[in-house]
């Protein structure tokens, strides 16, 4: 029988405090068994997200922040600090430990499979969108999403953002890029090594119309019917518990 | 000479090779780890474990032998799995760290 996947648009664009306390609450509960294989897609307004790892005073330009009236979130997740303004679409695929399409514990293996969908959504469109390790896709060696994910709670999670018509004018002022990063890379600057999916189809496109590609993409790279639904009742008071507690506050967000 | 003046800052931001950064600011005394702070863009699950690593390495010596036994230790006794980041890279990102 074909598994059917819950659809979540549930977003909170002018808070992303409250957007990465969603992000958390909804793994958590299908870890718990309570909540259904889940893609949710939402979008944040001119936010750093920073890796859970990564130093906020190291990363960010607080300078810049303000004045571009940028917001910095933590998310719970490793890997690097990410520019959000509405031209990123985020998505996040929540699934059970030991679900088939990813029965191992290998986090690069659920990187590799669970964008399968997101390269394929591009692709459709006509971007020439290929995973790269360790958690990119790139189009000729520009990233043009970034993912981040765990295996905690009982529950693979995965998560990313696609740059689909993002200002990355702000983007390379607001991030601090380490010289030790960019001498590796060797390119000279963060707005370089980066794309967005109207810069490589050179067209207006909308991040709903990338959303709409990734659900199919989803759907025929997993063998998986998506479904629209909502968030339950403990989702929503979880997710107002985390928020309280954890994402809407400075020692969560900016230390260390 | 009270103890806090033998203490030194030092710090390195150390690319692992194909993977990721691996910020380090540490405290040094006589040659000892007082403190560290490994911080950065790899992925560690699960993601608590980072804080046993940074209390392993306290009073740690700042020699490679000891800091290999450390962190395979860590990664032993924790099963924590790494990606974009390997033992080798904590151990050689601790002692890239250069006085500041």
């Amino acid at each position: 029988m074909t598994e059917t996947w819950r659809l979540v648009d549930l977003e909170y664009r002018e808070d992303p405090f409250m957007n990465m306390a969603v992000e958390e609450a909804i793994p958590r509960m299908v870890g718990e068994g309570e909540s259904p294989s889940t893609v949710r897609f939402w979008h944040n307004s001119n936010t750093i997200v920073i890796g859970c790892f990564q130093s906020t005073r190291l990363e960010v330009n607080m300078e810049a922040c303000k004045e571009t009236k940028t917001e910095i979130v933590r998310r719970f997740t490793g890997g690097g600090a990410v520019y959000h303004d509405s031209g990123n679409l985020n998505y996040a695929i929540s699934l059970r430990k030991g679900h088939p399409l990813v029965p191992g514990q290998n986090l690069q293996s659920v990187f590799e499979k669970l964008s399968e969908g997101s390269v394929q959504g591009l692709r459709k469109l006509g971007v020439k969108a290929a995973f790269q390790p360790v958690n990119d896709i790139q189009v000729d060696g520009k990233k043009v999403s970034g993912a981040a994910g765990s295996i905690r709670w009982n529950t693979i999670f995965h998560h990313g953002c696609i740059l689909v018509n993002s200002d990355l004018r702000i983007l390379g002022k607001v991030l601090n890029v380490p010289k030790a990063k960019l001498e590796d890379r060797h390119v000279a600057s963060v707005q370089k090594r980066v794309t967005t999916v109207r810069d490589e189809l050179g067209r207006d496109v909308s991040t709903r119309e990338v959303r709409d590609a990734i659900v199919g993409g989803i759907e025929s790279c997993y063998g998986v019917r998506v479904k629209s639904g909502v968030l339950t009742r403990e989702e929503l008071g979880l997710a107002e518990e985390l928020f309280q507690t954890k994402y809407s506050r400075l020692e969560w967000n900016l230390e260390p | 000479m009270s103890a806090t003046k033998l203490e030194k800052l030092r710090s390195a931001d150390y690319k692992a090779p194909g993977g990721k950064l691996v910020r380090i600011r540490l405290k040094e005394e006589q040659g000892e780890i007082r403190s560290v702070k490994i911080t950065g863009d790899f992925f560690l699950v699960p993601e608590e474990s980072l804080g046993k690593l940074e209390k392993m390495l306290e009073d740690a010596p700042l020699r490679e032998p000891e800091l290999r036994l450390l962190v395979d230790r860590f990664f032993r006794g924790t099963g924590a799995q790494g990606l974009g980041v390997s033992s080798d890279d904590f151990v050689k990102a601790i002692l890239a760290a250069k006085e500041v």
